[in-house]
């Protein structure tokens, strides 16, 4: 430091500055290196503009997924779980991802691909705490699932509603209230009576949700916080595409 | 007055019963209780004329363009309709400085919550302080049994605990949840409760209309007739910030404002997630919330009584969690509770804040660092001022006991210096040599037993002391307090009669709905 300081080899001003970089000139490799950087920026624009470019140059969807998109969103995962990155910042890397699953969505449909996977979420009847569920949302948007997200104050006719449009893999369900978090158990049970609950994952959270009371409900998982949500969501739908 | 060159006569010295008059009357002499803190000690102001008039103008913008969504509460629409704001879907946009006119045209300054013993009735307001335990936790924690969901019993002990410590002013409300009772008829509980095990001011509850109906009911059996000339509940109605009240707790609050019951009407703003980040945009956006939240009370029935409420604290951004204890929100305490003195109604915020789960040094300083912002700010009603731990989540038996010690403290900074004449002392001076200790001066022996607060937790002695002693901590020491004070619990007294009708409204309500989930 000091050394740099006394020749005045540090430029003042920002070492990493934001130069204009034409996507089209950079080869693969180093655009797929531009894009894993600028999903950890947030480019959605940018990211949109080079999912595209690969495709034209032949990559098929789910390669781009896979290789420059999923593999982006680990390490901002990563980062983000180790306080490196901030929520803000995530959420403009999820809205990023977002922006490049847009277009590869309707491609991975056409050759029959696997999707990573659709959620339904919602806060449930009476609640209108949505800050958690809000977080949870943008993690699973992060991992490249298809969110849709029902708001709060949700009633079992809504959630039912909306499974059957959507056809999700996940239902989530979020409550941070004791005279809410019963709501859960209505759900599940109006679900089983309907003979569907064996359609869906359903995973639960809040905070005080535990464990136990996610089991006693009949949910298949509890997630004490959104990383957790996204990280089970993915598990969860492996081992049932595995199990089918 | 006595001449300085004269020296007064020495006061003889009286006997007191010797060793078994002076046990007695030390054992008796139990921490002074007050009703509630009157305090003379100034408040601190963060801002200038200058910075408080911004953030007003800054309000009356947010509340004419962007506007107060009132969801799902046709009603309140109308009552705005026709006191001449504009109403675009469900969000109202009010001409610049209407709801000041409607809260300073109507609103009282101040109001008395008259309690079931008069000797806790509570002023809430003007230069007051009055605080009330932790409020909403689904779990509770202690060193024993550790973390659990709450049940009745613990809401019950906590109220009792309540009613033994003389620094807890009211009784509170949802002090921690009976998970354990149906949600439909947990409220009937709680208020029972309240009544039957205490004689301090109490809340009412607000997840339902209903249930705010029935808690009216149930005080108008506890304190006999009709309320409307007597207030005896002031209950928690949190905005859906930002710049939202639900219908939940617009029903809630509509039943309270026309039985002439106050209610507190309490932007709760996690910054960074539910409002900007900064101090000043957070102040803006909460003083905007309180004022449609107070003016719309003041529409539904003129004069009653409102509180202007602000839970500001903040959101980590690196992971999300609330955080608590944190200097910026110490500021916003300051600055909202300025903006409310301006205003000229009682203000709600404060308490003792913390992330920590369990009675640690963080949860302590976290505790400290809210705490004084609130008593050097002049906050009026302080709920969560004992009891609170991890974020809200759990309330702790020791962390109550301990969070009632520091209460008992700041009523000493509350009260200011006392510039009396005994407290110049002068005379100490003047009958005391120079170099020669106090400890056997007049003033001293007339002054010793109330001079100094004495917490009833900190250990003060020798490293050897405390090693016989057990080598125990604050919270092993609170832990002991809290036994204690429940075994030697005696309930105030309740008529029988009035007894078996609020227990015959209890059964009766539940009686009528089978249990419910939500
Ligand atoms: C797959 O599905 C999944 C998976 C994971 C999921 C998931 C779904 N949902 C959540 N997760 C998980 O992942 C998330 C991200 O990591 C995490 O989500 P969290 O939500 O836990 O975490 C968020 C990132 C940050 N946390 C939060 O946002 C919640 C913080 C606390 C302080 C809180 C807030 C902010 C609010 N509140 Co309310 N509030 C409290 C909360 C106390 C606390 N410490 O939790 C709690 C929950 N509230 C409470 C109360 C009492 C109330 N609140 C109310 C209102 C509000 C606000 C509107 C002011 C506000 C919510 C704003 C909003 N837009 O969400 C009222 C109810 C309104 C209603 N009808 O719902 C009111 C009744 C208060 C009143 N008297 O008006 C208490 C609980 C009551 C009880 N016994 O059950 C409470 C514990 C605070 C307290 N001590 O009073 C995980 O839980």
């Amino acid at each position: 430091m000091a050394d740099e300081l006394s020749t005045g080899a540090v430029e003042d001003g920002d070492e990493f500055e934001d130069e204009e970089v034409d996507l089209t000139t950079l080869d693969d490799a180093d655009l797929r290196t531009q894009m894993m950087d600028d999903l950890y920026d947030g480019l959605a624009e940018e990211i949109a503009e080079g999912t595209k470019i690969l495709l034209s140059r032949g990559w098929d969807a789910e390669k781009v997924l896979g290789d420059v998109l999923v593999e982006g969103m680990r390490i901002v995962g990563i980062d983000f779980r180790d306080g490196i990155l901030f929520v803000p910042e995530v959420l403009l890397s999820a809205n990023s991802m977002k922006a490049g699953m847009a277009i590869l969505r309707p491609l991975l449909a056409e050759t029959g691909a696997e999707p990573i996977g659709t959620v339904v979420i919602g806060t449930v009847k009476g609640d209108i705490h949505d800050i958690g569920k809000n977080l949870v949302a943008m993690m699973m948007e992060g991992a490249g699932f298809e969110v849709v997200d029902l708001g709060i104050n949700t009633d079992v006719d809504e959630y039912i509603e909306a499974l059957e449009k959507h056809k999700p893999d996940i239902l989530g369900l979020s409550a941070l209230l004791t005279t809410t978090m019963p709501y859960m158990k209505v759900v599940i049970d109006t679900l089983r009576e309907r003979g569907m609950r064996d359609d869906y994952i359903v995973l639960v959270g809040g905070a005080p949700l535990n464990e136990e009371f996610g089991e006693a409900i009949g949910a298949d998982g509890y997630c004490r916080d959104a990383a957790i949500a996204a990280s089970m969501a993915t598990e969860l739908i492996a081992e049932r595409r595995n199990a089918a | 007055m006595t001449r300085p060159d004269q020296t007064p006569a020495k006061p003889r010295r009286r006997r007191s019963g010797g060793r078994r008059g002076r046990q007695a009357a030390r054992v008796s002499s139990t921490e002074q209780s007050v009703a509630y803190l009157e305090r003379t000690l100034p408040a601190v102001d963060m801002l200038d004329e200058a910075g408080y008039a911004q953030i007003e103008t800054n309000a009356e913008i947010i509340l004419e363009e962007v506007g107060v969504a009132f969801q799902g509460f046709p009603s309140a629409l109308d009552l705005w309709r026709e006191a001449g704001a504009e109403v675009r879907g469900e969000v109202v946009h009010f001409p610049k400085g209407m709801c000041r006119r409607i809260v300073q045209a109507n609103a009282p300054q101040s109001f008395i919550q008259h309690a079931r013993n008069p000797a806790h009735n509570v002023k809430i307001g003007d230069n007051s302080t009055v605080f009330a335990p932790n409020y909403g936790s689904p779990f509770v924690m202690d060193l024993d049994r550790g973390r659990r969901y709450a049940t009745l019993e613990d809401f019950r002990n906590v109220v009792k605990l309540t009613y033994s410590l003389p620094h807890l002013h009211h009784s509170g409300g949802t002090v921690c949840e009976p998970v354990d009772v149906p949600v439909n008829k947990r409220h009937l509980d709680m208020v029972y409760s309240h009544i039957k095990y205490s004689d301090k001011g109490y809340m009412g509850s607000v997840t339902a209309t209903e249930r705010a109906i029935d808690s009216v009911e149930l005080s108008r059996i506890a304190f006999g007739g009709d309320l409307q000339d007597r207030t005896v509940m002031t209950s928690l109605i949190n905005a859906s910030s930002p710049l939202r009240w639900d219908a939940t707790m617009l029903g809630a609050a509509t039943v309270y404002a026309k039985a002439n019951q106050a209610s507190i009407l309490s932007p709760f703003i996690l910054a960074g997630a539910m409002s900007p980040v900064t101090i000043a945009a957070l102040a803006a956006q909460a003083l905007a919330e309180a004022l449609s939240g107070m003016a719309y009370y003041q529409l539904v029935r003129p004069g009653a009584p409102v509180v202007f409420g602000t839970f500001a604290s903040s959101m980590s951004m690196a992971t999300g969690a609330p955080t608590f204890g944190t200097p910026e929100a110490g500021q916003a305490i300051y600055v909202m509770a300025g903006l409310a003195r301006r205003l000229g109604v009682p203000f709600r915020s404060g308490g003792q804040f913390t992330a920590s789960k369990i009675p640690d040094a963080q949860a302590a300083y976290e505790s400290a660092s809210t705490l004084h912002p609130t008593v050097n700010a002049g906050v009026n009603f302080v709920l969560h001022a004992a009891g609170w731990l991890e974020g809200g989540l759990s309330l702790g038996y020791e962390k109550l006991i301990m969070d009632a010690d520091q209460l008992g403290m700041m009523g000493v900074y509350a009260k200011g210096i006392d510039m009396s004449e005994n407290g110049q002392a002068m005379d100490a001076f003047r009958t005391n040599p120079a170099g020669q200790h106090f400890l056997g001066n007049d003033h001293t022996l007339q002054n010793f037993e109330t001079a100094f607060y004495r917490s009833k937790i900190a250990d003060n002695n020798s490293f050897e002391q405390w090693e016989e002693d057990g080598r125990l901590d604050a919270a092993q020491r609170a832990n002991i307090r809290w036994k204690q004070l429940l075994a030697d619990y005696e309930a105030p007294p309740l008529d029988a009669a009035i007894d078996a009708e609020l227990q015959d409204y209890v059964g009766k309500r539940k009686s009528e709905m089978p249990d419910a989930l939500y």
